[in-house]
């Protein structure tokens, strides 16, 4: 095994790569200074919610108290938002990859439209086009659009994944007679899920974040319940203030749970 | 060599073939017939390994044809599948499944291809394993096994699709040079029992030990074959004479 290691290596000369995630960074145990970082923010964070919410409760208690609601809508739309991406960027991925040119030309325009174009004027634009067509709710259209968006990134995810595969996977599962979504489906997507499970934790973190977006579609998610608050109350700072160490909290709860579950399935690094 | 009553097994008829302006194979044509061991040599680049693998289709010929067990492969009627389940190949690199074990890797195409149940299958994979030596490491990930023992499983899992051509593609060169003697071992036992064999190898031991012809090939063409007495006592063409020079 360590000789074919060996020779992948020679065919691809290593190149220093640049690996800086848009999400809060995923703590590492071999990455001792971001895992310090890491506690010093959440422990940071707590600790400012809490003497802010005991030593003014008002107005501080009275902005906690009002955005749980928004919360769960966050994670709603963000759950639903990924589960939906990675079920539209395994298809993307795969036509990617696809020797099929038609296939391969749709997925590949897909991608390249998407991400062309901000995700705030995609939000608009299919909640506006979908509002256009059918009576859907704003919530439903703007997980959709979440959702449309993220896939294209999925998707590129996914190919990465699929063609880090050793070809001789695929030729040997070939060579036993499979078809090739047979090998696709039980050789080479198995292995390439261990690859994409970091990206995707990424993707997870940063699509939290773009979700406070629908915020301007009528979906009273966590950054709404916030901007409610406040133009009632006139309590802008401090209500931002609040919802900015919110998210903060949550995002860093969230990157610590993905690195564990990462540790669970043995993702090398 | 086999009696000539035997039906061919694998014929090539003018195949070419090319990557882009080089001529992998030019005008290639080759009997292999049932129960023949035929063993190819031949300096790098000399269209061995795409010979080999134009016959399972790994590489598509550009002209020609090439018919196994009947079935004309270069004809796109034909299912490559339903001819892949009939030709059992082991690779340079084993390409064992790392996320499987030893038993599911030889059980896999057993179940999805053959359609066999899982008792099945695992019963005739421990046998295979028996067979090959490495019963004890049923359960294990490849990752735990030696080259040599990756190299018998994969062998194994050809085998298990009861293959009536079992192509074998350098299977020792990625191998350190004390574990290239069990994987001979287990093909020396293999070539006893009658199956065809198509052996890609440098290993000029094998070749004469099992060898029922040996063909030497150069620059994508057939240069010279015969039995290995024929072979490595009286070569004829100069080409020939030179190579088994280098390495003998």
């Amino acid at each position: 095994m360590a000789e074919i290691k060996e020779k992948k290596k020679e065919k691809e000369p290593l190149r220093p790569v640049i690996a800086v995630g848009d999400g809060a960074a995923i703590p590492s145990k071999e990455d001792a200074g971001l895992f310090t970082a890491w506690r010093v923010s959440f422990v940071g964070a707590i600790a400012i919610v809490a003497y802010l919410t005991i030593s003014s409760p008002d107005p501080y208690w009275e902005i906690l108290k009002f955005l749980p609601d928004g919360i769960l809508v966050t994670f709603q739309v963000t759950v639903a938002a990924i589960i939906l991406a990675l079920i539209i960027g395994l298809f993307t991925g795969l036509g990617r990859v696809s020797k099929n040119r038609i296939i391969n030309g749709i997925a590949s325009l897909y991608v390249e439209i998407i991400r062309g174009i901000p995700l705030l004027v995609q939000l608009f634009y299919i909640y506006f086009a979908l509002g256009r067509i059918v009576n859907v709710p704003a919530m439903a259209s703007a997980i959709i659009a979440m959702a449309v968006c993220y896939g294209a990134y999925m998707g590129e995810i996914f190919r990465a994944g699929i063609e880090a595969v050793d070809s001789g996977q695929m030729e040997a599962a070939r060579s036993l007679g499979m078809t090739s979504s047979q090998a696709m489906r039980h050789v080479i997507l198995p292995q390439a899920f261990k690859t994409i499970l970091p990206p995707i934790g990424n993707e997870f973190v940063a699509l939290l974040k773009d979700s406070s977006l629908v915020s301007i579609l009528a979906v009273s998610d966590l950054l709404r319940r916030g901007r409610e608050f406040a133009a009632e109350s006139f309590n802008y700072f401090e209500t931002y203030t609040m919802v900015a160490l919110v998210y903060l909290i949550i995002t860093l709860l969230l990157s610590k749970l993905i690195s564990i579950m990462e540790d669970r399935v043995g993702v090398d690094k | 060599m086999s009696t000539n009553k035997s039906p061919v097994m694998v014929e090539m008829k003018n195949v070419y073939k090319y990557f882009g302006q080089l001529r992998a194979l030019d005008n290639v044509s080759l009997d292999v017939l049932d129960g023949e061991k035929v063993v190819l040599i031949g300096p790098s680049g000399s269209g061995k390994s795409t010979l080999l693998r134009s016959i399972n289709q790994l590489e598509k010929i550009d002209h020609g044809h090439i018919i196994v067990d009947g079935m004309d492969i270069s004809d796109p009627e034909t299912d490559i599948n339903k001819v892949r389940e009939e030709i059992g190949m082991v690779f340079q690199s084993f390409n064992v499944f790392p996320h499987k074990t030893v038993l599911e890797n030889i059980n896999l195409a057993q179940i999805i291809v053959r359609k066999r149940s899982k008792k099945q299958a695992s019963e005739i994979s421990r046998e295979l394993l028996n067979k090959v030596g490495i019963i004890d490491k049923v359960n294990e990930y490849p990752d735990k096994l030696s080259g040599g023992q990756q190299q018998r499983v994969a062998i194994a899992r050809a085998l298990a699709m009861k293959p009536k051509i079992m192509l074998f593609d350098e299977p020792t060169s990625a191998l350190d040079p004390e574990m290239i003697g069990e994987v001979l071992d287990v093909m020396t036992k293999l070539a006893k029992e009658g199956i065809t064999m198509i052996v890609v190898t440098h290993e000029m031991g094998f070749a004469r030990e099992v060898a029922d012809r040996v063909i030497f090939m150069d620059y994508g063409t057939i240069i010279e074959e015969g039995t290995p007495e024929h072979f490595f006592k009286n070569p004829t063409q100069e080409r020939t004479k030179i190579f088994l020079n280098q390495i003998l």
